[in-house]
C-alpha cells in the first residue's frame, strides 16, 4: 500500500474518533444544561402529566446512554432527529438538507475570492519585497485581520449597495435558481467574509514565497540562466503551494464562525443562521445537530488538505 | 524582550502607543465626556456627527461616543477576563503534557485538538445555549475557543527545552514538578504565550461583539461593543454612523492588539524577521 494511503487512513480514523467523541460532548454539554425540553415544547404552565407523557414519547426517561447511543445510530443513517420549537416535529435532516447548499455556497464563493485576492498581493508583495508596494500590501493585510467581518459586511452594504446600488443588501438567491442570482446576490456577504480570510492567506504566500527565493536551488536556476518568470513559476511557486493549502484549510474554521453572523446579517438562510434561530427558540435538537455537522464539517476539509498535502509532499507522511 | 527592544522595532512601538492611547481613552474617556452614556435626549435623537458629539447620537439622543467608551470597557473586560482564564489553564495543561508526555499528553491533546475543531462563534453560540446568555458565559465562550491554542503553544515549546541542561539540573537539585515547571521552564517560553495572548485579547473582542451583535450575548440596557452595534444595525440606514464609528473604533484596538503581536513575535523570534525583511 502506498505510504500516503497508510497516511490517509490513519487520518480517517482519527477524524471519526473526533467526530465520535465530538457528538457524546456535544450530547452531554445539553443535556446538562439547565432547560427543559418539555417545558420549550409545551409551555412553562405544562401540567405534570403532560411533561411526563412527554418525556415518556421522546425516550427522555430512558438511560443517558441509551439516549445517546438512539442518537448516535440516527446521526449515522443521517437521520438528525425532529426539530422541538423551531419548526416544531420538522426533519432536521431536511431542514439541513435545505440550508447546506447556501452555506456550501456563501463559504465556497468566498474561499475563491480569497485565493484570488490573496494570490495577487502575496506574489506582487514578495517580489516587490521590502518596497512600498510591499509596505502598502503589508499593512492592508494588518487592516484586514482588523476588521470585525460582519462590521465589514455592513460597511459594503453602505458603500456599494445603498451607496452605488450595485448588489443588493439583504436576501439570497440559491443557485438551485440561479446561478447568476447566487453570485450577484452572494457578492457582498462572501466578500465580507474573505476580506480577513485573504489578508491571512496572502501573508503567509509572501512569506513562503520570500524564503523559496532565498533557497540555493533558486540561485543555481538563476546561474543556469533561466528566465524570472520560469524560476519563480517553477522552482519558487510549486514550493511555496504546500503551506498555502494548509492554511486555506485551517481557515475553513474561521470560515464557518463568520458565516453564523454573516448569515444573519444577509438574511441567507444556510446552516449558520439556522443555529442562531435555534439558539433563540431553544431549540436544543437542532442546536446539537448544527454543531455535529460544523465539526464534522471542520474535519472533513481537514482531511482532504492532509491528504492532498501527503500526496504533494511525500515527505510529510513519516 | 525589554523596553529598549520595544523602542527600536516600530511594528510593536506603534501598537503598544496606540493599544495605551485607547486603553487611557477607555478608563478615563466616560468620567472626562461631558455626556452621560445612558441619559435620554430625545431632542437630538440622530444627530451626525459634530463637534459636540464626534461620534454623532443614537436613535435616544445618547452621545455615541461616550456609549463607546463605556461598551469597550464592558468588551476589554469580558476579552482579557476569558484569555487570562485560557491562558492559565491551556498553559498549565500545555506544560504537564509537554513535560510528562505519555498518556496525559496524548488525551490532553486530543481533547484540545476536538475543541479546536468547533469554528469559534459555533462554539460560543453552543456555550450560550447550554449556559444562558450573560457577560460571564460570553467570557466563558472566549475561554473555550483560546483554551486549545494556549495549551499546544505551551505544550510543543515544552517538548522542546523539557531536556534543556537548567531544566536537568533543576531535576537533579531535587525541584518539585510544579517549581520546575513554573519557575525554570514558564519563563523561558513566555514570549510565544504573551504574543498568542495579544492576538487572542482583539479576537476576543470580535467573539464579544458578534455574540452581543446578534442578541445572544451581553444583553442590554449594558453597554459592550455588540450592543451598541447591534442598536446602530436598527436605524443603519438613516443614521449609518453609530455602526460605522463603532467598527472603525473596534478596527483601531484590533489593528493596534495585532502590531503590537506582530512586533512582539518579531523580537521573541529575530529569525524570523530577517526572514520576512
Amino acid at each position: 500500500m502506498p505510504a500516503y494511503l497508510t497516511y490517509s487512513l490513519s487520518r480517517l480514523i482519527g477524524a471519526l474518533i473526533t467526530i465520535l467523541v465530538g457528538s457524546l460532548l456535544v450530547f452531554l454539554v445539553i443535556k446538562a444544561a439547565p432547560g427543559d425540553p418539555a417545558l420549550v415544547v409545551l409551555g412553562d404552565f405544562a401540567t405534570p402529566e403532560s411533561i411526563a407523557r412527554f418525556n415518556a414519547e421522546q425516550g427522555l426517561d430512558d438511560p443517558l446512554m441509551v439516549q445517546y447511543l438512539h442518537w448516535l445510530t440516527g446521526l449515522a443513517r443521517l437521520d438528525f432527529g425532529t426539530s422541538l420549537s423551531l419548526a416544531k416535529g420538522q426533519s432536521i435532516g431536511q431542514m439541513l438538507a435545505f440550508r447546506l447548499p447556501n452555506t456550501a455556497t456563501i463559504g465556497i464563493y468566498a474561499i475563491i475570492i480569497a485565493i484570488l485576492i490573496s494570490l495577487v498581493l502575496g506574489t506582487v508583495s514578495a517580489i516587490n519585497r521590502g518596497g512600498p508596494v510591499d509596505a502598502v500590501s503589508t499593512s492592508v493585510s494588518v487592516l484586514g485581520v482588523s476588521m470585525p467581518d460582519f462590521w465589514l459586511g455592513y460597511m459594503l452594504v453602505l458603500g456599494l449597495s445603498i451607496g452605488m446600488g450595485l448588489f443588493p443588501s439583504y436576501g439570497f438567491v440559491p443557485v438551485s435558481e440561479s446561478f447568476i442570482g447566487a453570485l450577484h446576490s452572494g457578492f457582498l456577504p462572501a466578500l465580507a467574509i474573505a476580506a480577513p480570510m485573504a489578508a491571512v492567506f496572502s501573508r503567509t504566500l509572501r512569506a513562503s514565497l520570500v524564503e523559496n527565493m532565498d533557497r540555493d536551488h533558486v540561485t543555481v536556476a538563476r546561474s543556469f540562466g533561466h528566465s524570472p518568470s520560469f524560476i519563480f513559476i517553477h522552482h519558487v511557486f510549486r514550493n511555496s503551494i504546500i503551506p498555502f493549502i494548509v492554511v486555506v484549510g485551517l481557515q475553513v474554521r474561521y470560515l464557518l464562525g463568520g458565516v453564523v453572523i454573516i448569515e444573519r446579517i444577509f438574511g441567507i438562510s444556510g446552516v449558520g443562521s439556522l443555529m442562531v434561530e435555534a439558539a433563540f427558540a431553544r431549540d436544543y435538537y437542532l442546536v446539537q445537530a448544527c454543531a455535529v455537522v460544523f465539526l464534522t464539517i471542520v474535519l472533513a476539509v481537514n482531511f482532504i488538505v492532509d491528504v492532498i498535502c501527503s500526496m504533494l509532499d511525500p515527505r510529510r507522511v513519516r | 524582550m525589554n523596553l529598549s527592544n520595544l523602542l527600536k522595532n516600530h511594528t510593536a512601538l506603534a501598537g503598544a502607543i496606540i493599544t495605551t492611547i485607547f486603553l487611557a481613552a477607555v478608563v478615563f474617556g466616560p468620567t472626562l465626556s461631558p455626556w452621560e452614556s445612558n441619559t435620554f435626549n430625545f431632542g437630538a435623537a440622530l444627530q451626525p456627527p459634530s463637534a459636540q458629539h464626534w461620534y454623532g447620537t443614537d436613535s435616544l439622543g445618547r452621545d455615541v461616543l461616550t456609549r463607546v467608551l463605556e461598551g469597550a470597557r464592558v468588551s476589554l473586560l469580558i476579552s482579557v477576563g476569558g484569555v487570562i482564564l485560557a491562558m492559565l489553564a491551556g498553559v498549565t495543561i500545555g506544560l504537564y503534557a509537554g513535560y510528562y508526555g505519555g498518556w496525559f499528553d496524548m488525551t490532553a491533546m486530543r481533547v484540545m485538538d476536538l475543541l479546536f475543531g468547533f469554528p469559534a462563534f459555533v462554539l460560543a453560540l453552543f456555550l450560550m445555549v447550554a449556559l444562558g446568555f450573560g457577560v460571564t458565559n460570553v467570557a466563558l465562550a472566549i475561554m473555550l475557543v483560546y483554551l486549545p491554542i494556549f495549551a499546544r503553544i505551551t505544550r510543543n515549546s515544552t517538548e522542546l527545552v523539557r531536556d534543556d541542561p537548567y531544566i536537568q539540573a533543576a531535576r537533579i537539585m531535587g525541584q518539585s514538578a510544579p517549581r520546575i515547571l513554573f519557575r525554570e521552564l514558564l519563563p523561558n517560553i513566555s514570549a510565544p504565550i504573551l504574543v498568542q495572548a495579544s492576538v487572542s485579547i482583539a479576537f476576543g473582542i470580535v467573539i464579544e461583539s458578534g455574540l452581543s451583535f446578534i442578541g445572544l450575548g451581553v444583553q442590554p440596557p449594558m453597554p459592550s461593543l455588540g450592543v451598541i452595534m447591534a442598536d446602530g444595525q436598527e436605524y443603519f440606514r438613516p443614521a449609518p454612523w453609530v455602526m460605522t464609528m463603532t467598527g472603525m473604533t473596534i478596527t483601531v484596538a484590533l489593528l493596534a492588539l495585532n502590531l503590537l503581536g506582530d512586533g512582539l513575535r518579531d523580537m521573541a523570534d529575530p529569525r524570523l524577521k530577517t526572514r520576512e525583511a
